[in-house]
C-alpha cells in the first residue's frame, strides 16, 4: 500500500471538500474549483504546504448554504471581517476568493476532475499548467520572489503537462517577460 | 500527466480527470526519485486582510495550518 504524501489535515480538508463539491453536483449546480495554495500543496504531494484554501464558484450563495449545511460557520467577533469559513469541528477553514479561477483566463478545458478522493466522491482543481503560470506572474511582478522556486518544483512533480498550454499561459501571465524554459533552467 | 478514464456511467466532464489515488502514487513516486526538498512555506506577506482574518479564526479554535 502506498503511503499518502498529504498531511493529514490537508487530506482532511480536502475530503470535507469533495463532500461539499458532490453535493453541489448532486443538487445541479457546477462544482467549486479549488485554486491558489492549496491547488500547489495537492500537485506537490505537500510538498508546498500553505495556510491557503481557496475556491472559486460561481454559485457562491448555494456553495455557501451547502458549506453551512457541513458544519462551516462564519467567524465572528472583533478583528475577524473575513470572505472565509471556518469549521469548528475538524479545525479548518475555506475561502471563496472569485466567481472563476485567474480572472477566467484559463482554459476551462483543462481545469482537471479528482475522482474518488474518498470512494465516489470527486472534487475539481484548477490546472497545474495554470497554477505554474500564477506563480510565474507572481513571479515576474517582482513582489513574490519565491514563486519561481514554487513553479519549478510544481514543473518537476507534473511531468505530464501540456507544455505549449503552458508555455502560453506564462507568457500570458507574465506579460511575455518568461516562458517554459525559465523552468528548465 | 492526467489520464482520463473511458467509465461511461460517470460524470461528462470535459477536462481531465485522475482517480485521486493513482495520482497520489504517482507524485509520491516522483517526490522520491526527484529526492526533491520540502518547499519553503508561503511567507504570507501578499495575504488580503481576509485571508489574515480567516487563519487567525482557524488558529483560535485550535487549528493547525
Amino acid at each position: 500500500m502506498t503511503t499518502s504524501p498529504y498531511r493529514p489535515e490537508f487530506e482532511a480538508a480536502l475530503a470535507l471538500l469533495a463532500q461539499v463539491s458532490e453535493r453541489m453536483r448532486a443538487r445541479g449546480f457546477t462544482r467549486p474549483i479549488l485554486v491558489g495554495g492549496a491547488a500547489a500543496e495537492y500537485y506537490s504531494g505537500s510538498a508546498i504546504a500553505t495556510g491557503d484554501f481557496d475556491l472559486c464558484s460561481t454559485v457562491q450563495p448555494e456553495l455557501e448554504e451547502e458549506m453551512r449545511r457541513h458544519g462551516f460557520v462564519r467567524p465572528s467577533g472583533p478583528g475577524k471581517s473575513t470572505r472565509g469559513w471556518v469549521h469548528p469541528e475538524l479545525r479548518l477553514g475555506f475561502e471563496i476568493v472569485a466567481d472563476v479561477p485567474m480572472d477566467g483566463n484559463v482554459d476551462r478545458a483543462h481545469i482537471m476532475l479528482v475522482d474518488d478522493f474518498v470512494p465516489g466522491h470527486s472534487f475539481a482543481i484548477i490546472a497545474v499548467e495554470d497554477l505554474i503560470a500564477d506563480r510565474m506572474g507572481q513571479y515576474a511582478s517582482g513582489t513574490a520572489r519565491d514563486r519561481l522556486e514554487q513553479a519549478r518544483l510544481l514543473y518537476q512533480l507534473n511531468s505530464g503537462v501540456d507544455k505549449a498550454y503552458l508555455d502560453r499561459r506564462i507568457r500570458e501571465e507574465s506579460s511575455g517577460d518568461y516562458g517554459i524554459s525559465d523552468l528548465e533552467d | 500527466m492526467a489520464s482520463r478514464t473511458s467509465k461511461t456511467d460517470r460524470e461528462d466532464w470535459p477536462g481531465p480527470r485522475v482517480n485521486h489515488a493513482d495520482f497520489a502514487a504517482r507524485l509520491a513516486a516522483r517526490r522520491t526519485e526527484l529526492h526533491l526538498p520540502e518547499a519553503p512555506r508561503n511567507a504570507g506577506t501578499h495575504r488580503t486582510a481576509s485571508k489574515r482574518a480567516l487563519l487567525k479564526a482557524i488558529e483560535d479554535i485550535g487549528g493547525k495550518w
